[in-house]
């Protein structure tokens, strides 16, 4: 029996016992701080050994190898390069210590580096550093391999490919969560498991953390995803901080207790992180008693994965949408940023689906002209990062998939997977080995087999070769083939039975590229909603569709509440919940022009601003009226309401940006009747030189504008030259000026100076994150804090001056 | 080679000092503070009233800035060479003078120094927003920035926190930025350069600002701990 079985045989039978924290151990037996402990283990073997046997005799069935750190980054900190040799010896010792009864775990963590994309190290760096842990271990003669204390799933899959490619050993893989229950690089635990199980992990888990009273909730959510058992390593509780001290307050006895609730929880394997001894282990280990582990939940699951988010696809819930537009087929955009390796129209492509509820994004970069493999590459790096929706690898070539799925921070779909003999024996292995889930086309070499009888056939044939590569039905989504209705009336009835089919009788995930049925056909959208209503009737669990598609989505929402999909109409009553609230204030709106005008300031709405003010105008009120009886008042109501804080600051300037938008439109009418009295002052206002910051700026001068006066805005990083030229030119009653550090702030003076040496008479108020009070006071200029002051003090300083 | 008993050569020198060197974050990925967002951009829970649609909106905003930050980060520990009340030296003949920085790592026997951006791409649409009559989105954009790039730093320090976890270190819980107490905004630059900031696509102006917008720096130090039960014993 190889030693993985003879593991998986133990694993039926009881729960196994882990060991305890090491690196603490070590330092409490004569570690001084700051030195390599794998080095200083080699040095004092005796050390690390009597460490191993005391966690062996506390009833650790495993003890890990004191490699946490032993792979080429880490060690060549300390100036080692031996790496081989190091992990090769301590494996060695820690075989020594426990002997040939008990297991040894080569133990691997992180480079303290991050993996692409999420760091500067090389997908296949990373790989390679973890390949020569990989070897000195092996040499070393461990059992069975660990990935502990991952943060980084990109890491984690680069140590787990790294061992999977050079050895059939068992391997465990724990990750490191944070409070929030996602790692530091946003993983959550449902993601992690069903990516790291798919890539082939033979258990998966977490360690440090928490406390285990903790972890039993990222046990907990796992559980119903893992087809594989499941690891528990928490620390002595929640490490709190004490005077500044880091103190773990689990003692042995509690510590021992949770292992039974982690136990119930559905873990296989359990033992301890930091904080942990070997009274803790023993604890532990007279707790379980070699109680039996439970299986694992499941014995294949239906699910694709990003780093951050998981998509579990089930056909009694919504129908997952996979959105389709980062397609270059027909997009001349998008070619062309493809060309020339710009990625923003891709970013953006990724954040209105995501918007507009994609569940998936598909991701096809097929167009001639380009190096697809590493277009491929590009563009997959920059979706896991820009995108928490995992992605659909769609492409014909099967080294473009190869490399998509090598390098992707999850579980990908492959699209897609065909009866086509070649393709079918190049690309389901490769999909095998990096754990994809495909969709399955009904394609043959001879091309689309027009009867829904001939594709199940054709379904049957694939789904029987996937098989031999350890497919499940579960990995497969079945593609029912859509063709377009104009050219074959009966076709879209064959998809749809083709669906029915495998929905219902193959018992497989089934879905649809919606669109290709209105092909040729004028008012698409109509056909696509019917078509999607009638496949979610049969059983469709995905589609592909633009999620822009407001008649398809909102039919999709629609047919899910009334195929009973949506729970309680949730995801409807969400959908068109604002709406609603739109419907039942319009209602309430819109009786008399000059109450809706100032109802649209204070909303800061300024949708139809326009039309409801000309409607004013044609009921006789004048623009003057207008603005001084409704607008000013109402715009002088938000800026009390914001003091008042019952506003916050995108209603201030949403109620700004309302008004500005009325009296432009109000302009030619305010010309002909407003005297120049209306105007309160002129305002010169600029962000000094050599700061670039002028939000802050902007919003002064957009509040000051619509209380009527003349502000002529300079920008920013403006030199003190030009403002006290224009100045000259423009002799404003008031120059106002930003700055937001302290190496820029002391412009406001030299300006204050310089204009007054010019002979300028006219006030300063100025303002900014580092300007203060006495600042100005020293200056001799008004300060304020935001665009309300700003307005309060600047009609001050116009008064006093007149 | 390994020596009898199957164990390797043993000369290994256990009292070389660890070589650190700067640690880059290619994409920290951070979900929004969406609480501090809103705290920033003046809500006040139980006195701020947002109706629907202004929250749909904002919403909206926020999450449009996510997609459009590009955190990255860089980071390096170095080891405190010698230090007086208002004096620190670190790595390779570092000096910072100031009083604040040597009082808060007093304790200390490292200094963390980090920095963070959210990049070019949110600067830019800030920019157009306040040019093209859309400020409401603008400061949304802003806020979202600052908070994000705050945030990236924040996520850097729990990162070593997590790193040091099992040495029994911890970054200290204040950190302190150029500009701030007596630290003086020239020490932006050194600390610019010690980061190597380049290499996440920073730039430093001559008045020391931070280019792109929504970059920043800071230092914190690291610090020796005990195990200690609930009694204070050391274990």
């Amino acid at each position: 029996m190889s030693k993985k079985k003879g593991l998986r045989s133990l694993l039926k039978k009881k729960i196994l016992i882990l060991d305890g924290a090491t690196g603490t151990e070590l330092q409490k037996r004569g570690m001084p701080a700051g030195v390599c402990p794998e080095t200083w283990c080699i040095e004092h073997p005796e050390v690390i050994r009597a460490v191993h046997a005391d966690y062996r005799e506390a009833g650790s069935d495993i003890v890990y190898t004191c490699t946490f750190g032993a792979n080429r980054i880490k060690l060549g900190q300390y100036g080692i390069t031996d790496v081989i040799e190091v992990n090769r010896g301590l494996a060695d010792i820690a075989r020594q210590a426990v002997g040939k009864k008990n297991l040894v775990a080569g133990d691997i963590g992180p480079t303290g580096r991050f993996v692409a994309p999420f760091g500067d190290l090389a997908f296949d760096d990373a790989v390679d550093v973890f390949k020569e842990q990989v070897r000195g271990l092996l040499d070393g003669g461990v059992d069975l391999f660990v990935i502990e204390t991952m943060m980084d799933i990109q890491e984690a899959r680069a140590a787990l490919i790294a061992v999977k490619e050079l050895t059939d050993t068992f391997t465990i893989v724990t990750m490191t969560y944070e409070q929030d229950g996602r790692t530091l690089n946003g993983t959550d635990p449902v993601s992690a498991v069903i990516t790291l199980q798919s890539l082939g992990a033979d258990a998966v888990g977490c360690n440090c953390s928490t406390g285990p009273k903790e972890m039993i909730e990222l046990i907990k959510r796992m559980n119903p995803y893992a087809t594989v058992p499941l690891v528990a390593k928490p620390n002595a509780g929640m490490p709190r901080l004490v005077d500044g001290q880091t103190v773990f307050t689990m003692d042995a006895e509690e510590f021992g207790i949770f292992g039974t609730t982690l136990a119930a929880g559905g873990i296989a394997m359990i033992g301890g992180c930091c904080g942990t001894n070997p009274g803790h282990i023993k604890e532990l280990a007279r707790v379980m008693n070699d109680r039996t582990s439970r299986k694992p939940a499941r014995k294949s699951v239906c699910a694709v994965s990003s780093s951050r988010k998981a998509v579990v696809f089930d056909n009694k819930g919504a129908v997952a949408v996979i959105g389709e537009r980062i397609n270059p087929t027909g997009k001349k955009n998008l070619q062309d940023e493809l060309r020339s390796g710009r990625m923003g129209l891709i970013r953006e492509m990724a954040r209105q689906q995501e918007e507009k509820k994609a569940d998936l994004l598909d991701v096809n970069v097929g167009m001639p002209g380009i190096d697809e493999r590493a277009v491929m590459e590009t563009v997959v790096n920059t979706l896991s990062t820009a995108s928490s929706l995992p992605l659909v690898i769609d492409s014909s070539d099967v080294h473009v998939i190869e490399k998509a799925l090598r390098i992707y921070p999850g579980r990908a779909l492959v699209n897609s997977v065909t009866g086509e003999k070649k393709k079918l024996k190049e690309l389901l292995p490769v999909a095998a080995t990096y754990g994809a889930m495909v969709i399955a086309l009904p394609v043959t070499d001879r091309g689309v087999p027009a009867s829904a009888k001939e594709r199940t056939e054709v379904i049957e044939r694939i789904y029987k070769e996937a098989r031999e590569y350890g497919f499940t039905k579960d990995d497969i989504i079945v593609d029912g083939v859509v063709m377009t209705v104009s050219s074959d009336p009966g076709a879209p009835l064959e998809t749809l039975k083709t669906v029915e089919w495998s929905a219902r009788k193959l018992k497989c995930a089934t879905m649809l590229g919606l669109t290709n049925v209105s092909f040729g056909m004028p008012e698409r959208r109509w056909l696509n909603a019917a078509f999607m209503a009638m496949a979610i009737e049969r059983g469709m669990t995905v589609v592909i569709a633009n999620p822009d598609a407001d008649e398809v989505m909102n039919v999709k929402a629609a047919s899910e509440v009334l195929m009973n999909r949506d729970q309680d109409a949730t995801a409807y009553l969400a959908r068109f919940a604002v709406a609603l609230e739109e419907t039942q204030r319009s209602g309430t709106a819109g009786a008399v022009p000059r109450d809706d005008i100032a109802q649209a300031v204070l909303d800061g709405n300024r949708e139809g601003i326009s039309e409801k003010l000309a409607v004013a105008l044609s009921t006789g009120l004048n623009a003057r009226q207008l603005v001084h009886d409704v607008m000013i008042p109402a715009i002088t109501k938000v800026g009390e309401l914001y003091e008042r804080k019952q506003y916050f600051l995108p209603q201030l300037i949403a109620s700004a940006e309302t008004m500005k938008l009325g009296l432009s439109w109000l302009e030619p009418h305010l010309r002909d009747d407003v005297s120049s009295q209306d105007n309160k002052g002129r305002i010169l206002i600029a962000t000094v030189q050599g700061d670039i910051h002028d939000i802050g700026k902007n919003i002064v001068a957009l509040m000051l504008g619509n209380q009527g006066f003349d502000v002529i805005d300079l920008g920013k990083d403006v030199a003190t030259a030009r403002i006290i030229t224009e100045a000259k030119r423009l002799q404003p009653q008031i120059i106002a000026l930003s700055a937001l550090m302290t190496t820029t702030m002391v412009a406001m003076k030299e300006i204050v100076i310089a204009a007054r040496r010019e002979g300028l008479d006219c006030s300063f108020m100025i303002g900014g994150a580092v300007v203060t009070e006495s600042y100005a006071a020293e200056i001799g200029a008004s300060y304020a804090m935001d665009g309300v002051e700003a307005v309060r003090a600047a009609e001050l300083l116009v008064k006093k001056t007149k | 080679m390994a020596c009898p008993m199957g164990l390797p050569k043993t000369n290994y020198d256990v009292t070389k000092e660890k070589m650190e060197s700067v640690v880059v974050f290619e994409t920290i990925q951070i979900s929004e503070p969406r609480d501090k967002i809103f705290r920033r951009l003046g809500y006040r829970r139980g006195v701020t009233t947002v109706d629907g649609r202004i929250e749909e909106t904002v919403d909206r905003d926020i999450s449009y800035a996510l997609s459009l930050i590009h955190l990255r980060g860089a980071a390096l520990r170095l080891p405190i060479r010698d230090r007086n009340g208002s004096t620190v030296v670190c790595g390779q003949d570092i000096v910072f003078h100031s009083s604040d920085i040597a009082g808060m790592i007093r304790d200390c026997d490292e200094l963390l120094i980090m920095g963070a951006t959210a990049g070019s791409d949110i600067i830019d649409a800030i920019v157009r927003d306040s040019q093209e009559d859309r400020l409401t989105r603008g400061v949304v954009l802003d806020a979202v920035a600052s908070e994000m790039a705050d945030a990236a730093l924040d996520w850097i320090v729990a990162y070593f926190n997590r790193t040091l976890l099992r040495d029994n270190r911890r970054v200290s819980t204040r950190r302190f930025s150029a500009g701030y107490g007596d630290f003086r905004i020239e020490n932006q630059k050194e600390l610019f350069d010690i980061l190597e900031m380049s290499r996440i696509g920073v730039r430093i102006s001559d008045r020391f600002m931070l280019i792109p917008e929504k970059s920043v720096t800071a230092i914190a130090g690291i610090y020796g701990i005990f195990d200690r039960d609930e009694k204070g014993a050391i274990h």
